[in-house]
């Protein structure tokens, strides 16, 4: 087919593409945000000429979200810097977190060269499309369509997504994959994250392989080796993340990975200095800066931590993703600088900016911290007594971070029985997390305990185990109806320990699965899956049991011929 | 990462070179950019109106894309022999391409009355990593307009596996010297005098590099020069696996 493309696009040529492209853009509204006025000049002429009527601009990104706010636009051009104040990335993070933007709406990441962010795979919020400058009307418009064109084409598939159903997404993905060779890699690489977070890694791992076999992509590497790690095997996974990085050393995101690949091998130096090497490829990320500070924190780098929390707040100030965690962070290293004053300053500021009783009280124990570790060693023990009587007050305990910083500073002031109740606390939790139980017996070190921690490490976790063996044991011996009641005392005494809460689900779906549904039994496993999503999200073990859980819901039609989902023995001890 | 760049003896020192003349283009443009920029933000209502206003905007955007380009050859630069540069291959429609790469050279070929032809299959899907392939399709068309009579053509096919791109014109051909700087490109056998004395050895250059990026079943993209084709002018010639 021979095309003779008249040198200059006629505005009713470029009018005729869009109507092929069968979607109106003329009619749409549009916000430019660029910190140039002679860039936002050019960008309406272009908008312009592509027929649009309705544009507004914003010159900074604060501008840019009053308007958002304010205004539902269905085109957002932004460029990536803007100068002072939030930058592109975090209007589009805000925009996100905020439900500012329509799953219509369509959002283009505006920048002066391509951008190690557009192929790093790390952000979590990504535009719908990158452009890079200069943007003639060209370029916009078929951008413009291909983004209008995935967004119908995964409509359903993002509906399915929202709503947690995610073999119905993976299946959707399926549908359109046979009608889709354009969008069939992007379609292999979301029906592999659908499979991933519905509990499926083998099914995952089919995919990811099917698409290596054709192609080398960072991400389908990069998500064989997560599979590899989260089944506990840790030197494989970093093997394959560090080759990723060999091939293509701009995807960060492969970094992340390693770094926690190294963290649960206890190489906390090595997971360090890979966040540093990340930080310096992709400094702008509030999340890698706050990890980076926290691991040189841990390994009493004080320079390195401190320019990561100071980081970490400085971007931190124009993004939604700001946290109170740097502050804490920022007055500790102050602290260990002997700079008592500026920490309690930070403190403050902590406090000013971020509102809630968890905040007050990780305050409290930071600046016990940081009286001890400045050497006012009355004022760290009046604030250890205050928090010890709060500790005897109340028998909620915090999460499990604050409870180790807690119990560090009460034996650090001389305190005894309230630190090593809640480092038991903490154990029995987590009784099978090693990495966490080695820091458990670094504190009881620390406090020259060394000795007496290991023993009591020992009776806790011996305590958990009996807990949720005993548990298994009937439940394996048919004693369904004992099991489901002895898993109830069991969570009563240890209210987050992962493994007794999945089996206490697994274990209330078997006596479902074995007499038939029950209000009270499926409202029960419903809450203690709830309740493990919220201390810790994305577990694949929640997948799956809830998947098994909704199969057990009454129908009213008859059910589908799916393969019934058997008893998940990977509870067992 | 660091052990690459001993292996390379002259690698340093061209990189120097380039480094430097880049870094006195991009202070040349700047001043351009600014002067141009300057005048068109203190336009008032009236000067807003004047016919040369656009024209100007519209030499600013030309200023601009000459300062991205300089950008983007100075992050393939960095070091040489192993591009530093984020490179993200896509499935595309090659209708979309070619619709790009003609929006982007259009103004420049209205401006000189040259006529662009295209041949392709517009449902035909590639993949290949846009951005950068537009930039070198773009750049061939810019080389091409020093080189034509009146019209340009491209043509997109496949060709034994491969995807094949012709940027032809009805010129009188390439020097002999620009058809050897392209072969010295592709070989890497750079330490001859054509690659750096010849003006156009940057973007061919830049053009191998990107092709070769471009990596399949144990197959390199590649770029040639040649004269004919089907306007009679020079070819400018990208092979992807």
């Amino acid at each position: 087919m021979s095309h003779a493309l008249n040198s200059a696009l006629h505005p009713a040529a470029v009018a005729a593409a869009a109507a092929a492209g069968s979607i109106d853009w003329t009619e749409k509204r549009y916000l430019i945000v660029d910190d140039f006025v002679g860039i936002r000049q050019l960008l309406r002429e272009t908008l312009r000429n592509l027929g649009a009527k309705h544009f507004d601009q914003a010159a900074s990104g604060g501008e840019a979200m009053i308007m958002l706010v304010k205004t539902h636009y269905d085109v957002v051009l932004c460029d990536f810097n803007l100068g002072d104040g939030k930058n592109g990335q975090q209007v589009l993070e805000e925009c996100r977190i905020r439900n500012l933007l329509t799953p219509s709406s369509v959002f283009l990441m505006v920048s002066a060269e391509k951008s190690v962010e557009s192929v790093m795979g790390a952000a979590e919020h990504q535009p719908d499309a990158y452009i890079i400058k200069p943007i003639t009307e060209g370029v916009l418009l078929t951008r413009l369509n291909r983004v209008w064109q995935k967004k119908q084409v995964f409509r359903e598939i993002d509906q399915a997504f929202v709503e947690k159903d995610y073999l119905r997404a993976a299946k959707l993905c399926d549908g359109q994959i046979v009608n889709n060779k354009l969008h069939e890699i992007d379609l292999l690489r979301m029906k592999a994250t659908l499979l991933l977070k519905a509990g499926e890694p083998q099914k995952a791992r089919a995919v990811y392989e099917q698409v290596l076999d054709d192609r080398d992509y960072n991400w389908a590497r990069t998500g064989l080796a997560k599979i590899r790690m989260n089944n506990g095997d840790h030197e494989a996974a970093r093997q394959m993340f560090q080759g990723v990085i060999a091939e293509n050393r701009f995807y960060i995101d492969a970094y992340d990975q390693l770094a926690t690949a190294y963290q649960l091998m206890g190489k906390l130096e090595e997971s360090c200095d890979v966040l540093e090497k990340a930080t310096k490829l992709s400094p702008n990320s509030v999340v890698r800066q706050r990890r980076l500070g926290l691991a040189a924190l841990k390994l009493g780098n004080i320079p390195l931590a401190e320019r990561a929390f100071r980081k970490c707040i400085a971007i931190g100030e124009y993004s939604v993703m700001k946290t109170v965690d740097a502050y804490f962070g920022l007055a500790r290293i102050c602290g260990q600088k002997n700079d008592a004053k500026e920490a309690l300053q930070v403190l403050a500021m902590a406090q000013r900016e971020f509102t809630g009783d968890m905040v007050q009280l990780r305050a409290k124990i930071t600046e016990g911290l940081v009286y001890h570790e400045s050497g006012d060693y009355r004022r760290a023990r009046k604030t250890g007594d205050e928090l010890e009587e709060m500790l005897n007050d109340d028998p909620e305990r915090p999460d499990t971070p604050t409870c180790m910083e807690l119990a560090t500073l009460l034996f650090a002031v001389g305190v005894k029985d309230a630190p090593v109740d809640l480092l038991c606390y903490v154990i029995k939790n987590n009784h099978d997390n090693m990495v966490l139980l080695d820091e458990v017996q670094e504190i009881f070190e620390k406090a020259r305990m060394g000795e007496e921690g290991a023993e009591l490490i020992k009776s806790a976790r011996k305590e958990a185990a009996d807990m949720m063996n005993k548990g298994v044991l009937l439940w394996k011996t048919g004693k369904l109806g004992e099991a489901v009641a002895w898993m109830r005392t069991a969570r009563e005494a240890l209210p987050n320990n992962m493994r007794i809460l999945f089996n206490s689900a697994q274990i209330l779906i078997s006596h479902m699965q074995q007499n038939g549904y029950n209000r009270d039994l499926m409202d029960e496993a419903n809450g203690v899956l709830m309740h493990v999503d919220n201390i810790a999200p994305g577990q694949q073990r929640f997948a799956q049991l809830i998947e098994q859980l909704a199969l057990l819901m009454p129908r009213k039609d008859p059910p589908p011929d799916e393969e019934n989902a058997g008893v998940n023995e990977e509870g067992g001890e | 990462m660091e052990d690459q760049a001993e292996d390379r003896e002259g690698a340093h020192e061209l990189f120097l070179f380039l480094a430097s003349t880049a870094h006195d283009m991009k202070n040349s443009i700047s001043v351009l950019t600014g002067t141009l920029e300057g005048l068109l933000a203190g336009a008032d209502d009236k000067d807003v109106n004047h016919p040369a206003y656009p024209q100007m905007a519209q030499m600013l955007y030309q200023t601009k894309r000459l300062n991205d380009n300089l950008i983007q050859l100075l992050a393939l630069y960095k070091q040489v022999g192993k591009p530093e540069y984020p490179f993200d291959p896509r499935p595309q429609h090659i209708g979309e391409l070619v619709q790009q790469v003609a929006s982007q050279a259009k103004v420049l070929l209205a401006s000189k009355n040259i006529t662009l032809k295209a041949d392709f299959q517009s449902e035909m899907v590639w993949t290949f990593d846009e951005d950068l392939i537009i930039g070198m399709l773009t750049q061939a068309i810019n080389n091409a307009v020093r080189y034509t009579h009146d019209t340009i053509r491209i043509a997109v096919e496949e060709n034994e596996g491969y995807l094949e791109i012709r940027v032809e014109d009805n010129g009188a051909g390439f020097p002999q010297s620009m058809i050897d700087a392209g072969t010295s490109a592709m070989t890497g056998i750079t330490s001859g005098v054509n690659f750096m004395t010849n003006s156009s050895g940057l973007g061919l250059y830049f053009a191998s590099e990107v092709a070769k990026m471009h990596k399949y079943r144990q197959r390199n993209g590649s770029i040639r020069l040649e004269n004919g084709g089907q306007l009679g002018g020079g070819a400018f010639i990208v092979r992807l696996p």
